[in-house]
């Protein structure tokens, strides 16, 4: 299995440690290990775990035109965009639909970088080529050249701070997608975040894909492996725990965060969760800016809509193109897109509560509730109660805005130290 | 996933196509999943049991084992009336995880003909079918 599919360095790391793997964009990558997903989602709402995400794929786009390059491919407008800050969209095809999401960093006025999902960074920078014309820009596709891995949790600060120079300072003034450092020795901002073994530079990035705290860490390739062994060991005290990709897949389910090619993809980027990724002007009435895909995302026709749901319970359904979303009237109206079950939530009088929350109830417990997205014809009310079916198997659930409470990716940074 | 011969197949049950697996102890039959079912579906967070009393034909489906990853029906291994419930696996469904032959039974029948485990695959036989 291992022979057919591309490897991270970290991937003798997971199989020494038992983990099961799968195919996940050509990579063999752990689901889990033998802890288990259950106390890997729990261990980064309670504490702080680490993921291998050395599968995604950056794209260096560099140049005195790559601000109007980035503006034409990405649905964000970059305009005001700060140094040492990213932010999340999408880089769409003419017809609105998705070849993938995208979290653009800007360096500085002409070095740009793009990360993307597993296996997309020769289609991206294909995408990116192929629309620079005239445009003085290089793309470099740094796939399988870059490593990267993720600390999520409200610990993530103080484990790493026992890891790299000069805490204090790498920590202060640092929100929520904004980024310090550069894993290019050669960059004048290498300097700003290193590692104390070895004086090995890091891009670190205050941001992740569980909805919590922490860091997404991109490195020299060659010194991942010690880099996640040192934050094991820094976190033990923590009990910090490397996580697969299915406590990855239900931390951000519950945190209504999409999956590339799951819950966006072969339909328009619209009428969805992630709204704040269109560059709208202030009455939304249009865009602020010209971007691929524009035209047919301000053309409403055929548009469907996305909408988050939380489960009764932690029953699910097999999502994809065999499950039905049946509406109150009997009405086939969809079908599901994602159901996970965030295994750190429950509801408690009519609420959903998370292991997280402040004030928990002494009676409270994690049973789970599932959730994920439905893709449907027409707009739906929050509150609304919908069955979702999948062969012979139905569940109730509601459509909701938000799934699990008490989310600290947002919070200051002060709060964790 | 565990390779073939690191799964653990007991040579006292007897085996479906679907993976469940079924056992006589006296006057019943004991239900579960086996091995490489539970090792396929990922950690077990929820079983769905039928009710005491529920009758069912070699085939049916009795129930449902919901794992973090997915949702897997289970079906009867022999015809017969459900007699007793794992109710242990509401609080603990990791059972079918950590011990699917022991802990983690699911239900116990009376079986309608016993002479239908004769019909189900020992060891040898389920082997052959995985690796195929």
């Amino acid at each position: 299995m291992a022979n057919e599919f591309k490897t991270t360095p970290l991937n003798g790391w997971h199989r020494q440690q038992g983990a099961n793997m799968a195919d996940f964009g050509g990579y063999d990558m752990p689901l889990w290990y033998e802890t288990g997903v259950k106390k890997e989602h729990l261990a980064v709402l309670e504490s702080a775990g680490i993921f291998d995400t050395t599968h995604m794929a950056c794209v260096m786009v560099n140049g005195k035109d790559a601000l109007k390059l980035l503006q034409l491919c990405h649905t964000r407008d970059l305009t005001g965009l700060d140094q040492g800050r990213c932010v999340y969209g999408a880089v769409l095809e003419d017809n609105g639909h998705v070849i993938d999401d995208a979290i653009v960093y800007k360096f500085n006025d002409t070095d740009y970088m793009v990360c993307v999902n597993a296996g997309m960074g020769g289609a991206i920078a294909d995408h990116l080529n192929s629309n620079k014309k005239n445009l003085s820009v290089d793309i470099d596709d740094l796939t399988d050249r870059l490593g990267k891995m993720d600390i999520q949790g409200k610990n993530s600060a103080v484990i790493l701070s026992q890891l790299i120079k000069d805490p204090e300072k790498v920590f202060d003034k640092m929100p929520y997608f904004s980024f310090k450092g550069h894993f290019d020795k050669s960059s004048s901002l290498s300097s700003e975040v290193r590692l104390k073994d070895g004086d090995i530079p890091v891009l670190l990035s205050r941001s992740g894909y569980t909805g919590e705290f922490g860091f997404e860490i991109f490195i020299d390739p060659q010194f991942i492996v010690k880099l996640w062994e040192d934050i094991l060991k820094a976190g033990e005290k923590y009990n910090i725990m490397a996580c697969g990709l299915g406590a990855r897949d239900s931390l951000r389910a519950g945190a209504v965060l999409p999956l590339s090619h799951q819950d966006i993809g072969h339909w328009k980027f619209t009428n969805h969760p992630w709204m704040f990724a269109l560059p709208f002007n202030e009455d939304q009435t249009g865009f602020t800016k010209d971007f691929i895909g524009k035209d047919a995302l301000l053309d409403s026709k055929s548009a469907k809509f996305t909408f988050p749901f939380a489960g009764e319970n932690l029953r699910k359904v097999m999502a994809g193109d065999d499950s039905q979303v049946i509406d109150k009237n009997g009405n086939t109206i969809g079908k599901v897109l994602t159901c996970a079950t965030d295994m750190g939530i429950s509801w408690y009088d009519g609420k959903i509560l998370s292991v997280a929350s402040p004030d928990l109830p002494e009676d409270f417990k994690a049973k789970g509730i599932s959730c994920g997205f439905v893709l449907v014809d027409k707009k739906l009310d929050y509150g609304e109660k919908l069955t979702l079916q999948e062969g012979k198997r139905k569940i109730k659930v509601i459509v909701l805005s938000d799934i699990r409470p008490d989310r600290t990716a947002r919070k200051k940074l002060s709060n964790f130290l | 996933m565990k390779e073939i011969d690191e799964l653990n197949i007991p040579e006292d049950a007897k085996y479906t196509k679907d993976h469940e697996w079924a056992k006589i102890e006296g006057d019943t039959a004991v239900i579960g999943i086996n091995d490489y079912a539970q090792d396929q579906l990922g950690e077990v967070v929820f079983v769905e049991l039928p009710e005491i009393g529920d009758s069912f034909e070699k085939g049916d489906e009795f129930g449902t084992v919901e794992s973090v990853k997915a949702v897997s029906e289970i079906y009867m291994p022999l015809s017969g009336e459900v007699i007793e419930l794992n109710n242990a696996l509401e609080d603990n469904p990791e059972f079918v995880n950590s011990d699917p032959y022991g802990d983690g039974w699911i239900i116990k029948v009376k079986p309608a003909d016993v002479s239908e485990m004769d019909q189900l695959m020992d060891k040898t036989a389920y082997l052959a079918m995985l690796k195929g």
